[in-house]
């Protein structure tokens, strides 16, 4: 395969805002700093429930004001909403999207999230078997999946596609992809595409500890140092990960659009790709991600070689690490092309995963700096990588980056960001 | 019409669901406040919760025009006096 146009570069597509809310900063400035730092938002988590034997789990939550957001539907709003809501406010700002400055009825909103309005459910169930009281009666519009792509299309009247995608950790890498798709076939002109969660409730926090996928903490004195550096992606001693919550849209326009309008181009989106595995309901398939990688680079009409940076799903479980960094391996051969997973400075954001880490490896893009592994000491010997560990790493050539997704049920998404042409 | 009836009223409006404070008046009629008739609900459940209390719904349909802020508040303050009233112990 060589970087000749296979895909003309008019299928490119322009992304020309971004908003975030996370753990590691709500806006990009304070989002820059965290990631090239290093530095962990994770924290103890005390957790007293019947059943569990750690008193804590390592959480990453974002600061962030529920209360302050103003929904289009002026109902109560899930905290995930809220941040999706809020993420998608920012992006159009920063794109300058503003009504009148599109046809509506070529704005379409795609959104993931794996669990959606989970927590705002367990909560409510709360009402019902704990305070024998009632369910309010917006329950419905609160917890249904497409709750955040409502609200958001509210706000922008949007009357194009307006679609909802949950397929657990990949689902917002999905959603970025499937509007691409969409934009690229001339559906739609503008998307706002993204994702969000926010599921640190008792009930779901307990469900993943069940799994035993959250790293265990050290006790007493220890235990807030152990939170921090609980998720250790691709080290000898990975433990888990620690579960976060964040929100992140992108506005995303076919160049022709962009360039009407006079909007500035942030970066290029130029290739994307999703398949299943089909093996196994959680494991891994090396196989399967690379097929994905490959497709994606098929699709960018790009080499291997072309990527300088690779943003890796990266749980830091050892399963999940192990078959990645085989995948990796396999389509850049050994030590072939820099990796970090930022997983250990904003947690395991779910179906919000694949959004905000979109957003870092194009923030790596547009500073030239790869951001590190945080909290890994000694890599897996048994992983032929090229981790980027310690302090950021310059690279003053990047052109294109990668961002995997991978997730429960088998579902791969791979997205590619380019430099927008200058 | 109890006035602290009708503030907690006013509060729930502006708190959560974003009615400006100005717009919040005895005489304003629900269907006024800028909410549909699911929010419009939504807030009914919200204020009885407030005071614990249940208006029955044949007293009060919210998506009925014209029923007034200063009316639910009289019917709260009825609901609030047909409550089982609870022995209270000083101290």
């Amino acid at each position: 395969m060589s970087s000749a146009a296979r895909t003309p570069a008019s299928a490119r597509v322009a992304v020309t805002g971004a908003g975030v809310v996370s753990p590691i900063g709500n806006d990009l400035a304070a989002f820059d700093e965290a990631l090239f730092a290093g530095r962990s938002a994770v924290r103890a988590h005390a957790l007293d429930l019947p059943g569990i034997d750690l008193p804590a789990v390592p959480v990453a939550a974002a600061e962030f004001d529920v209360a302050a957001v103003v929904a289009p539907s002026r109902v109560p709003l899930d905290r995930g909403t809220a941040m999706a809501l809020t993420a998608a406010d920012d992006a159009a700002r920063q794109a300058k999207l503003v009504a009148g400055g599109f046809d509506p009825e070529r704005l379409g909103i795609f959104w993931g999230s794996g669990m959606a309005g989970a927590a705002t459910f367990e909560m409510t169930c709360r009402t019902v078997y704990a305070e024998r009281r009632r369910m309010r009666p917006t329950s419905v519009v609160t917890t249904m999946p497409n709750a955040a792509v409502a609200e958001i299309a509210l706000r922008f009247g949007a009357r194009g596609a307006a679609l909802a995608y949950a397929c657990a950790c990949a689902s917002s890498a999905v959603a970025i992809g499937e509007a691409m798709r969409a934009i690229r076939a001339g559906w739609i002109d503008v998307a706002i595409a993204g994702g969000s969660e926010s599921l640190l409730t008792p009930g779901v926090l307990a469900s993943w500890q069940a799994m035993r996928v959250l790293t265990p903490l050290a006790a007493g004195a220890d235990r807030e140092a152990s939170a921090q550096r609980a998720c250790r992606p691709f080290a000898a001693d990975r433990a888990g990960f620690a579960l976060g919550e964040a929100a992140a849209a992108f506005v995303l326009e076919s160049a022709d659009h962009a360039d009407a309008r006079g909007a500035t181009r942030r970066f290029d989106l130029a290739g994307y790709s999703t398949n299943c595995d089909g093996v196994h309901i959680t494991q891994p398939d090396a196989a399967g991600q690379a097929r994905a990688m490959r497709a994606a680079l098929a699709d960018a009409g790009l080499s291997a070689d072309a990527i300088g940076y690779l943003n890796a799903h990266g749980t830091a479980t050892t399963a999940g690490d192990a078959a990645e960094a085989e995948s990796i391996a396999s389509v850049f051969g050994s030590n072939g092309v820099p990796v970090s997973s930022t997983k250990a400075i904003h947690g395991h954001l779910l179906g919000a995963g694949g959004a905000v880490e979109l957003l870092a490896a194009a923030r790596a893009l547009a500073s030239a700096r790869l951001p590190p592994t945080a909290n890994v000491e000694r890599v897996d010997p048994a992983f032929a990588m090229d981790l980027v560990t310690g302090a950021a790493r310059s690279n003053a050539g990047l052109a294109a980056v990668m961002s995997n997704s991978f997730a429960f049920g088998g579902t791969n998404a791979v997205l590619i960001a380019t430099r927008a042409p200058q | 019409m109890n006035p602290s009836t009708f503030d907690a009223i006013s509060a729930v409006l502006v708190e959560q669901f974003k009615v400006e404070a100005g717009a919040v008046r005895p005489q304003v009629a629900l269907d006024q406040l800028g909410l549909d008739s699911l929010a419009l609900m939504e807030f009914v459940f919200a204020v009885e919760d407030r005071f614990d209390v249940r208006i029955p719904e044949d007293r009060l349909d919210p998506r009925q025009a014209g029923v007034t802020l200063e009316q639910l508040a009289a019917l709260l303050d009825e609901a609030i006096a047909a409550k089982p009233t609870r022995d209270v112990v000083s101290g």
